[in-house]
């Protein structure tokens, strides 16, 4: 009960984070369309699209079961993905969902390119849809934040002020890291690695080596080494996230440090 | 330009004799005024803050506020270099949203002023400012000086050059950060006082006794841990790593009038014709806020009358290197050498 309010929690954030960085991010499917804007009057059209994947993907399968790979262009199944609306509008809100869509069709897409047991690609199949639902549950909760006004407008972005916002938006990168590992599109998760560290980790360093000399050695390892090896390396997807959680903890512990720093700082006048 | 600023002066000269905060400027002592001497600021005034100290600056920009409840303040904050280019790209586009343009890296306000969008600051404003960091454009705000830290169970202090040039021929290892832009403002104040060719001669001495590091934290640490014997950095991060680990293996060592100890600085632009954002200036440079930076952020003040950070040595015991701090906008040329050195 407890996990499941924490995620429920991390999605609320998330979500609140999420448009608020949109249309200034570099998107790996072009342009991100004014749909986003006015979530919740498309919901029906993304609920459309939603069903519409689903089907388009068991079609693949099914082709898969009768004619084995040799009948299957597995490409396709990025091809779907990639002209629908609602791809953008999970992006968008919230990227940790996003990232296991791309999990789940590229488990489908390897499956199938390895000629593995119709068993195996079905069970790649379910994950991909149960992300696909969860997905469209965020885009919805994310409709009704836009509609009380409680985003950010995309477009608007405003450099974190805080240590603590920092840290937020830090989180929120490295969400998108995943993301564009799952969407194996590695340089790209690198870059993001590389402008978060020198853009933003590096400016709480100096406050945080006064708090937790080891916690910056250990945050300064994994955004320089560990996580790019990974990146570079093509490591599987869950290794990358294990990677990437055990940041953000990290990541929740120097936030905690930081705020208690700045009770004690002293005032300005 | 000239009646410009001459009309400008007459303007000034006379809000000063009219306020009793300005007759502090007209003893011949230039100390930091005290926040109690300045005018409250009212109106609006949109700040364009590139990324700093954490949130240090947002401190002193809410103490700001709260001081002055007239005041409608807005700040867009970005990466330092993203905002200049922002601002030049506005004025070409005969847009103009910023008041002033506050600025962590020197180099960033060199493309502001060279693009003709910096406004002069009264002579009584910029000296208040230490010797050698008077500019009639911008006005520095606090600087950072670059340090050798060394690792004293490996070194003695004698081992040290107090030359940055002889670095390259001595026999020590070396943690340094190409890709840090400190580094590379480092590397063009050395181009600018030592000319190209001795400087690509003296990267590639010491690329080969270097090892490369993301960032001038890790160099500091790896030096404390003993991984090499000296580095190349700001002096904040050893004073930093002294505050939280005391018995941290780290010293400081400074070269002699090079670029091995060119003290950068932090600056702010005043973009519009705007009392108010001059006076907002002045709030930067009180006593209380330099006080406050040096303590808090370990910046070094730039104003008279305001203590160094803890562990740092007086500026006036210190031999930078004579240089305007706008030419370290020049950076192409850095990071072509850079390149072409193999070092980034």
């Amino acid at each position: 009960m407890q996990r499941i309010y924490k995620t429920s929690q991390r999605m609320v954030a998330g979500i609140a984070m999420g448009l608020a960085v949109a249309s200034t991010s570099v998107y790996a499917n072009g342009p991100i369309g004014e749909h986003v804007h006015q979530l919740q009057q498309h919901i029906p059209h993304y609920s459309e699209e939603v069903d519409m994947l689903i089907r388009q993907v068991d079609e693949v399968i099914a082709t898969y079961a009768d004619k084995g790979k040799q009948g299957v262009q597995s490409d396709v199944l990025i091809d779907y993905w990639e002209a629908v609306d609602f791809h953008a509008a999970i992006e968008t809100s919230y990227v940790p969902v996003y990232a296991l869509i791309w999990q789940g069709l590229f488990g489908v897409k390897d499956a199938i390119e390895k000629g593995k047991a119709l068993q195996q690609v079905r069970q790649q199949q379910r994950l991909f849809e149960t992300s696909l639902w969860q997905a469209l549950g965020a885009v919805k909760l994310a409709a009704q934040y836009q509609q009380q006004g409680k985003l950010a407008q995309a477009g608007k972005e405003n450099s974190p002020g805080t240590a603590s916002q920092t840290i937020t938006e830090i989180n929120h990168r490295l969400d998108r890291v995943v993301a564009k590992a799952a969407e194996k599109l590695p340089q790209q998760a690198i870059d993001i690695v590389h402008s978060t560290y020198l853009n933003l980790f590096e400016g709480l360093e100096g406050q945080l080596i006064e708090q937790d000399a080891s916690l910056v050695e250990g945050l300064e390892k994994d955004f320089n080494v560990t996580l790019p090896v990974a990146l570079k390396e093509q490591a599987d997807i869950t290794i990358i996230r294990q990677i990437v959680t055990q940041m953000q903890t990290k990541l929740n512990q120097a936030q905690g440090l930081l705020n208690k720093a700045e009770k004690s700082t002293r005032d300005v006048f | 330009m000239h009646r410009r600023s001459f009309i400008q002066g007459i303007a000034a000269a006379s809000f000063l004799t009219a306020t009793p905060w300005a007759r502090a400027f007209q003893s011949d002592q230039r100390m930091a005024l005290s926040v109690e001497q300045l005018p409250s600021l009212t109106g609006e005034l949109t700040l364009y803050l590139g990324r700093g100290e954490g949130g240090l600056y947002e401190k002193v920009l809410d103490a700001i506020r709260d001081r002055n409840p007239d005041l409608d303040l807005r700040v867009r904050r970005g990466a330092t270099a993203a905002l200049a280019n922002t601002l030049v790209a506005e004025a070409r586009a005969g847009v103009r949203r910023a008041d002033l343009f506050w600025a962590v890296d020197s180099g960033a306000i060199g493309l502001v002023t060279a693009n003709g969008l910096a406004k002069s600051l009264p002579p009584e404003l910029t000296s208040q400012l230490k010797a050698g960091f008077q500019y009639p454009q911008w006005a520095p705000v606090t600087g950072r000086i670059r340090t050798l830290p060394y690792n004293p169970q490996r070194i003695a202090a004698s081992a040290i050059p107090d030359s940055i040039m002889a670095l390259a021929d001595s026999q020590l290892s070396i943690g340094w950060a190409p890709a840090y832009a400190s580094f590379q403002s480092f590397v063009t104040a050395m181009r600018l006082l030592n000319g190209e060719q001795q400087t690509a001669d003296w990267l590639s001495a010491m690329k080969a006794r270097s090892t490369s590091y993301a960032g001038e934290l890790g160099v500091v640490m790896a030096v404390e841990r003993g991984e090499v014997d000296l580095g190349l950095a700001n002096h904040y991060y050893s004073l930093r790593l002294k505050a939280g680990k005391p018995q941290a293996n780290i010293e400081l060592a400074f070269t002699k009038n090079d670029a091995g100890c060119l003290v950068n600085a932090s600056g702010i632009v005043c973009l519009s014709e705007n009392s108010t954002a001059v006076n907002f200036i002045r709030y930067l440079l009180t006593q209380e806020v330099q006080s406050y930076l040096a303590s808090e952020a370990y910046e070094i003040p730039l104003v008279n009358g305001v203590s160094m950070p803890a562990g740092l040595p007086g500026l006036s015991s210190m031999s930078p290197p004579k240089l305007d701090l706008t030419q370290l906008a020049d950076l192409r040329p850095t990071l072509d050498m850079m390149r072409d050195v193999g070092v980034l």
